[in-house]
């Protein structure tokens, strides 16, 4: 089906499934078959936030101080985290706007993009202030095998939704080749590929920023490399709501509340969703060995961190109905949670904390009381 | 139903019966009891506190955003408005 930026046919937005119903014509948020997602635009809007508001001069310092192993661990993690943010400020838009037919999903997607790529910007900011030249750091990302294959990984199942998607709306069904590769296009396939998709990028959201994560974080407890940790907090923060959108979106198909197709292609992948969540998990273990191979940082290790991994994946697989397939039952690093807090990242309500705050507010509360002491 | 302080009773299946004040969130009441809760944001959006809730009543002090199944409750921005029967974890 053709895609059109806007459909002139009158559809019942309320009628229309997430993904590959009618394209979306008026942006209207009056009226909302999930409201979850008009919800989550607003939190995350309340959640702005600019890299540059926070002072990272202090890190230079910080970083001259570390030694060579936590100076690879510091670098290599935000490689990893570039890497990631670079995906997630693109791939969402190109690959899901062009199948959805809700307006309210099709802006919590912008709107999510568009924090990752406050994200990736943010990561400028940290490495500018670090080096004179950043470039190396930024030309390794593409060439450093560690790197590579965890991109192969997380750029697969768009890349693939995306092709498809590309035959089906210029094209149609049907079967055609391309570089002597058969790709057959149907919706069941098309389906398929968006329900793959989706749990790849939520192991992404769940897994794939918690090691890094750690290690800010592990810095931040010896008071080095603060500036840099509160961007981090703040992208933790993101990254937590952006996760709750995909498991929302995954328990809608799987709970049949929403395109019953999807539900029975949630039955038929789960295995094979199963391990794409479990593979993410290994990839982010081996990423732990990869940091810690010239030696550690104090107050953290490859064991403690593969096993908050662990702890961490078992409760996302459960929300999503994976159950928890890992035998950690107690939080390895409890001190990682007053990083998580939302209320500890912003000073001042009027920049991002309280979404009630708002700009130009009026009392609209008025009594006959307040013109008592009024004379003309 | 309150008992003559005015606390309810929180029955945590398979560890130990606590007391909640209404005034408190529930998270805020089982952590002042010493009970280990997982959390992350504490505003109701990661869903990192996800409790089963067996009996009893709940009520919220923010909309949560996070998924939670139908007999589960997010301890960080709820309160007990009656006895209550839970499962940590799930």
């Amino acid at each position: 089906m053709k895609y059109t930026t806007f459909n002139q046919q009158n559809v019942n937005q309320l009628d229309e499934p997430m993904f590959f119903g009618n394209p979306v014509n008026v942006a209207r948020y009056d009226q909302q078959k999930h409201s979850i997602f008009e919800k989550l635009i607003e939190k995350q809007i309340s959640f702005f936030w600019r890299p540059e508001e926070v002072d990272v001069t202090r890190d230079r310092v910080d970083f001259q101080k570390l030694t060579e192993p936590e100076k690879h661990i510091f670098i290599s993690n935000l490689k990893y985290q570039t890497l990631l943010d670079s995906v997630q400020g693109r791939s969402p838009n190109i690959a899901f706007l062009p199948i959805i037919s809700l307006p309210e999903l099709e802006t919590w997607v912008e709107t999510w993009s568009f924090f990752e790529t406050i994200h990736s910007r943010s990561y400028t900011h940290i490495l500018r202030n670090l080096f004179t030249d950043p470039s190396s750091i930024f030309e390794d990302i593409v060439v450093n095998d560690e790197i590579k294959r965890r991109a192969t990984d997380i750029s697969k199942y768009y890349d693939d939704l995306i092709y498809a998607t590309q035959l089906w709306q210029t094209q149609g069904e049907g079967m055609y080749t391309n570089e002597g590769q058969p790709y057959p296009v149907n919706m069941r396939e098309l389906k398929k590929k968006l329900y793959l998709c989706m749990n790849s990028v939520n192991a992404l959201e769940a897994i794939r920023f918690y090691v890094s994560f750690a290690c800010t974080f592990a810095f931040a407890e010896r008071e080095l490399m603060e500036g840099n940790s509160k961007i981090i907090r703040l992208i933790a923060r993101d990254e937590n709501l952006h996760l709750t959108s995909t498991q929302h979106i995954l328990n809608l198909w799987a709970k049949g509340k929403d395109d019953p197709e999807m539900a029975e292609i949630a039955e038929e992948c789960a295995e094979e969703a199963k391990s794409i969540f479990m593979k993410a998990v290994e990839q982010e273990k081996q990423w732990a060995e990869y940091l810690f191979q010239h030696g550690s940082m104090i107050g953290l290790n490859k064991e403690i961190l593969c096993q908050y991994v662990e702890y961490i994946a078992n409760q996302r697989m459960a929300v999503i109905g994976m159950g928890q397939p890992y035998d950690v039952t107690s939080n390895p690093l409890p001190w990682m949670n007053n990083y998580l807090i939302s209320d500890n990242v912003q000073v001042a309500p009027q920049e991002s904390e309280i979404s009630s705050y708002l700009v130009g507010q009026i009392d609209s509360a008025v009594s006959e009381d307040d013109f008592a002491d009024f004379e003309l | 139903m309150t008992d003559r302080d005015n606390t309810y009773r929180i029955d945590i299946v398979d560890t130990v019966t606590v007391t909640a004040s209404p005034d408190k969130t529930l998270l805020e009441s089982l952590e002042s009891q010493q009970i280990d809760v997982q959390y992350h944001c504490r505003e109701g959006f990661c869903g990192a506190c996800r409790t089963t809730l067996l009996e009893g009543e709940v009520e919220y002090t923010t909309d949560p955003l996070a998924f939670i199944d139908d007999d589960e409750i997010l301890p960080c921005c709820c309160k007990p408005t009656s006895h209550l029967k839970i499962k940590l974890g799930f």
